[in-house]
């Protein structure tokens, strides 16, 4: 019975989630406006080159959802709640990364199926798509990182909102589906976001084989990044986001 | 109840509590035996909350320590939460979920079994008369309602000792009634329910013996009944206003 508690906390951020009509507009509708705005503006070919950084951004944009979720159960404080009971720390944060990581690959899903629509055809084989899979969680399980980290500085649920974009927009601007120079590289060196896109790209664009090192490179930064993140979320979280 | 315990539900050892320069409760000492049914009574700000948020460990001592059931709240604090039930003084609920998934999640969290759940869930609610209420979501519930699910919710897994924070602020006469018949219940299966209030009448009809705090101190304890003869008083607000020569509820 070990999953039970964290298992009834997914069920509840899920139905948080569908029930919830703004984070339902946030979690549909925006991802799919989005990909479809950028493909009749851009076009085919060029939006082909923009939908792997797409992909990316939908696992970038749930900071802002994790960060006003954390917050609006505190406010209710509910986290109080969930405090005194015997579940841990461990059993709750697991859930959070659990349900959101599920919310993301929904919101690339979404992105995907826009993207298919309009004319994207990717190239990369089973294999190729089995680890973009992985990106895109380890991207997603970053995201929730960064959420918990706006969590733990905002004070309301309203500043949460607000302060999130100090992750979404540099991540979005330098390392997504904005073409990078060299000056703006130097920038994108520094988030996680860049690691993802230019994987994915490497994946979808190029449809270079598996062997290629610099794929696993990136996910090997992507990954150390997201732990350090994810972990001084927690850590943040747990000294100044629970009162 | 174990044999850690002593027959004390909750022993409170030269308790104190600072925040920055304000002193919330202050050398509190105090024992609650297991089965007793204890009010904490006292004006707005005068320590109660925290002294409950000490004992379930949300809030760290400052100075001295409590033992809820015989457990250490600075050593012990994974052993006193298997054991309690809190309802916050704030009605904590999630709005988007019903009255019913709202027990069930938190039956879960308590690491009750399935079934058990059920069964206590539908107990609960018919005892309260709440069962339709229940399976509509929180979001369109009245303030009298959300009071009802607050407490339920800390009662779910049927706890052996029970804090109990203003659980009927805000509730209509006929509905604080229903609560106190229920509370008086949990009484006779020998449960420990440590109420705060600030209502005069709850304390006074329910506890079996009553502390009086103010400024983070116990300023008298005892039965209600003997509480009133030793100050020659109607009523506990009296006994409180010989104390302190004020009134529990001045300034609210």
């Amino acid at each position: 019975m070990k999953m039970q508690k964290t298992l009834a906390l997914v069920k509840m951020e899920l139905k948080k989630i569908i029930r919830e009509p703004a984070y339902l507009f946030l979690m549909i509708l925006f991802p799919a406006v989005l990909t479809l705005v950028f493909g009749l503006a851009f076009g085919s070919p060029q939006f082909n080159y923009m939908a792997p950084g797409l992909f990316a951004y939908a696992c970038i944009f749930i900071i802002m959802i994790v960060a006003q979720s954390f917050s609006d159960d505190r406010e209710q404080g509910l986290l109080k709640r969930i405090n005194i009971t015997p579940t841990t720390s461990g059993e709750f944060m697991g859930s959070h990364i659990i349900s959101n990581t599920l919310l993301s690959i929904f919101q690339v899903a979404i992105v995907a199926v826009c993207s298919l629509i309009i004319g994207f055809r990717p190239k990369g084989g089973a294999t190729g798509f089995l680890l973009a899979f992985v990106l895109i969680i380890v991207l997603s399980i970053c995201s929730v990182g960064f959420g918990l980290i706006t969590a733990s500085v905002a004070k309301s649920a309203g500043t949460a909102t607000g302060l999130s974009f100090i992750f979404i927009l540099p991540q979005m601007f330098f390392g997504t589906f904005i073409p990078l120079n060299d000056a703006t590289r130097m920038i994108a060196y520094f988030l996680p976001s860049y690691y993802a896109t230019d994987a994915l790209n490497l994946i979808f664009l190029e449809g270079v084989p598996l062997t290629e090192l610099t794929i696993w490179i990136d996910l090997g930064i992507l990954s150390i990044m997201s732990v350090v993140i994810v972990l001084l979320g927690i850590l943040l979280f747990k000294k100044y986001g629970k009162a | 109840m174990d044999d850690t315990d002593n027959g004390y539900a909750i022993v409170i050892e030269d308790l104190v509590k600072k925040y920055d320069d304000l002193i919330a409760v202050d050398g509190l000492n105090l024992e609650i035996k297991s089965g007793e049914l204890f009010g904490l009574l006292g004006p707005n700000g005068a320590g109660k909350t925290t002294t409950i948020n000490i004992l379930n460990g949300l809030l760290k001592p400052t100075k001295g320590t409590a033992f809820v059931a015989g457990y250490d709240v600075k050593k012990d604090l994974n052993n006193i939460k298997e054991l309690i039930g809190v309802c916050p003084q704030e009605a904590a609920l999630y709005k988007f979920l019903t009255g019913r998934e709202n027990l069930e999640l938190f039956g879960n969290l308590n690491g009750m079994p399935k079934n058990k759940i059920k069964e206590r869930m539908d107990y609960l609610l018919e005892l309260l008369d709440f069962e339709e209420d229940s399976r509509r979501k929180v979001k369109g519930y009245s303030g009298g309602m959300l009071r009802k699910l607050n407490m339920l919710v800390a009662l779910i897994h049927d706890p052996k000792i029970a804090f109990l924070d203003e659980p009927t602020v805000g509730m209509d006469p006929r509905a604080r009634r229903k609560v106190w018949e229920f509370i008086g219940s949990l009484k006779s299966q020998n449960k420990t329910i440590i109420l705060t209030t600030h209502y005069i009448e709850e304390a006074e009809a329910l506890s079996d013996r009553v502390g009086i705090i103010d400024y983070g101190e116990l300023i008298a304890l005892g039965t209600p009944k003997e509480l009133m003869e030793k100050h020659e008083a109607k009523n506990l607000e009296e006994v409180f206003l010989k104390i302190t020569g004020r009134r529990i509820l001045e300034g609210i």
